[in-house]
């Protein structure tokens, strides 16, 4: 059953990205302007330009230059970047890190906070848990995520000076050893801890920024999960046998309340995702939603086109990820 | 779940079943007050509703009136005497670093915002509920095609496709537009498809089917018209997401170029004078969040109102 589904969802993998690739080859093939003239450079010879074209097979037909494309795409051969002259998959390798780290601690925020605070919320319904539960995620959903960047960093750095402006550490100090590629991780398995403290100092704003309007998502569908759940028959039941209110509310009602909740992580990875891109410009994180920015911005079509497949293969892989963990927490579910 | 009950199920209203023209007139009287009890439960009942309505509404008024009533010319400058003045009652919001009136530019620039809201979904909700309609009508083979090729765009995060293609197709607020349709229709496509394969199950369909009406008749004036107030709610909210993303777009300097009162354009601007004049980025970013925070609000009432099983929580 599991292996049929897995085998289902990985057909569908094939074909999604399959998709993906054309759309991320024509996108980068109907650039206006002459993609090779692009990376020669405007004061480049006309032989210069033919040059390239004939290197990068810019003449061949566009079947053909799609079947190059996707080979070089299997290969991780991604293209050079225009602007750091280096191969884009280079790049990603050197900035994806900063992103995972900030985005794994968003999710792990957003998840600790916002499921408590729904649970709360539902339990003391109508009373201020409730009103600042329900301030949160009526805020969270309408605020953009880049004005409260650049509020948190006025109020913190530019107002209190608590906290440091952007930048993963401070700039010319040394990442510690490379283990795992998140500092915070690395600096406690080396023992490091001033690095350690500096570290987590910058990680702060960045992932309570982009942690709340996912933590405004979760908060908000705990709420309604566990509003649901707790006029079920079998709630009532379990309160008059004179089960506890603590094991009835986390015991019973949770387990079956987080349900949707889980089915909307696949949604919580891509507001995430795209938050990065946002947050990271406002706080220097050399991440690669900041990478993709500066390439859009300098009209740098392999490093925008390679950051958006990789961003989407990691979505896709992760709501597969969803899927299968769904599967196992719900046995009523069968995908059919 | 929701879908079923959004859209209640009427009679064939208007159409002549066994000769009559009508087929109740009761029944439309009772669903007229069934409407009105509705609509004082939507805004009387619930002052956050009202709140939202008050909010879209000044939105509206100043997307049309906007450039009109402003205090200043949005695109006045005047970097002699009036660069990054703190708020003040000539400049209630304060001015930027070329002298203009913040006030006059965020006025002026909900228009902006409606406007692509506007083009954006109306093409998003055309397009998706022609491909929703045909998948959901035909099913079979016709369903599994047009749902997969939605589900393809829905593969990516909507933002990040969005910015993906604005940034290959240039830098204007036209491409923005084009971008954001085509992250926002497949939603509507796979909305009304849930909601036509609901619809065209129930009796009054089968009735109509069995009394020979023909194909596009009953998609168009009977299983259609049904599934309208579900794409309403989408579309409420959907308005203040339109609205989030092209601001965010503007932000990273794709979509609404300087001296574009646009909001985003002003708070990417602005994110460089942040220490010294903190009323800059606050005020069109209030803005944005008020108007957002106004469509949410109110596509959640309608929901609520539409849809009384969630009135019950």
């Amino acid at each position: 059953m599991l292996a049929r589904l897995i085998v289902r969802r990985l057909f569908f993998l094939v074909f999604v990205l399959f998709g993906l690739s054309v759309v991320t080859f024509s996108l980068s093939h109907i650039v206006p302007g002459d993609p090779a003239r692009l990376m020669a450079g405007p004061r480049a010879s006309a032989s210069t330009v033919d040059k390239i074209r004939e290197r990068y097979g810019l003449n061949d037909p566009l079947p053909a230059q799609y079947v190059n494309y996707v080979q070089g795409v299997l290969r991780l051969d991604l293209g050079d970047s225009f602007t750091t002259r280096r191969p884009v998959r280079d790049d990603l390798a050197r900035y994806l890190p900063a992103t995972l780290e900030l985005g794994f601690f968003a999710f792990i925020l957003s998840t600790v906070v916002g499921v408590p605070l729904g649970v709360l919320s539902a339990v003391k319904r109508d009373k201020w848990p409730d009103h600042i539960a329900r301030f949160v995620s009526i805020s969270g959903l309408a605020m953009p995520v880049f004005w409260l960047a650049i509020m948190a960093q006025f109020l913190f750095f530019g107002q209190l000076g608590w906290l440091p402006d952007g930048g993963r550490l401070p700039i010319g100090s040394d990442p510690p050893p490379n283990v795992t590629t998140l500092y915070t991780v690395d600096a406690l398995l080396a023992g490091e801890w001033g690095t350690f403290a500096t570290a987590v100092r910058h990680l702060l704003l960045p992932t309570i920024v982009l942690a709340y309007g996912s933590l405004a998502v979760i908060t908000r569908m705990v709420r309604g999960g566990m509003l649901e759940v707790l006029n079920q028959d079998y709630i009532r039941t379990a309160r008059a046998k004179g089960v506890a209110q603590k094991t009835v509310v986390v015991g019973h009602a949770l387990k079956n309340a987080l349900l949707p909740t889980v089915t909307s992580l696949g949604l919580q990875i891509g507001l995430l995702l795209s938050g990065a891109f946002l947050v990271e410009i406002v706080f220097s994180w050399p991440g690669i939603g900041r990478y993709a920015v500066e390439a859009i911005q300098r009209l740098d079509y392999n490093a925008t086109m390679a950051t958006t497949l990789i961003i989407a293969f990691v979505f896709v892989m992760m709501n597969l990820v969803v899927d299968v963990l769904y599967l196992f927490l719900d046995p009523r579910i069968t995908y059919s | 779940m929701s879908a079923e009950q959004a859209a209640p199920a009427r009679p064939l209203s208007a159409e002549p079943v066994a000769g009559g023209r009508r087929l109740d007139t009761a029944e439309s009287n009772r669903e007229r007050s069934q409407l009105k009890r509705n609509l004082h439960k939507f805004l009387v009942q619930n002052r956050l509703n009202l709140v939202g309505l008050v909010i879209v509404v000044v939105f509206f008024l100043l997307a049309v009136f906007g450039q009109t009533i402003a205090p200043h010319d949005p695109y006045a400058q005047d970097i002699t005497g009036s660069k990054l003045l703190g708020p003040s009652l000539s400049h209630p919001m304060g001015t930027d670093e070329l002298g203009r009136d913040l006030l006059s530019r965020v006025m002026t620039g909900t228009r902006i915002s409606l406007q692509v809201a506007a083009v954006v979904l109306t093409f998003a909700v055309t397009f998706g509920t022609l491909i929703g309609s045909l998948a959901g009508y035909f099913g079979g083979i016709v369903d599994e095609i047009l749902m997969r090729f939605t589900d393809m765009f829905l593969a990516f995060p909507a933002l990040i496709l969005a910015i993906a293609i604005a940034s290959t197709l240039g830098r204007e607020l036209v491409w923005t537009m084009v971008a954001l349709s085509t992250v926002f229709w497949p939603w509507y496509a796979r909305l009304v498809r849930a909601q036509i394969l609901s619809i065209r199950e129930r009796d009054y369909v089968t009735a109509g089917e069995s009394v020979g009406l023909s194909g596009p008749r009953l998609l168009f004036r009977h299983i259609l018209p049904n599934a309208i107030p579900v794409v309403i709610i989408q579309l409420t909210l959907d308005i203040g997401y339109a609205i989030l993303a092209t601001s965010s777009l503007s932000f990273i300097g794709l979509g609404a170029q300087p001296p574009s009162p646009e909001w985003g354009t002003m708070m990417s601007t602005a994110r460089n004078y942040f220490r010294e004049a903190w009323w800059y980025t606050t005020f069109p970013g209030l803005a944005l969040t008020l108007t957002v925070f106004a469509f949410n609000i109110l596509g959640d009432g309608l929901q609520d109102a539409l849809d009384p099983r969630s009135g019950q929580r």
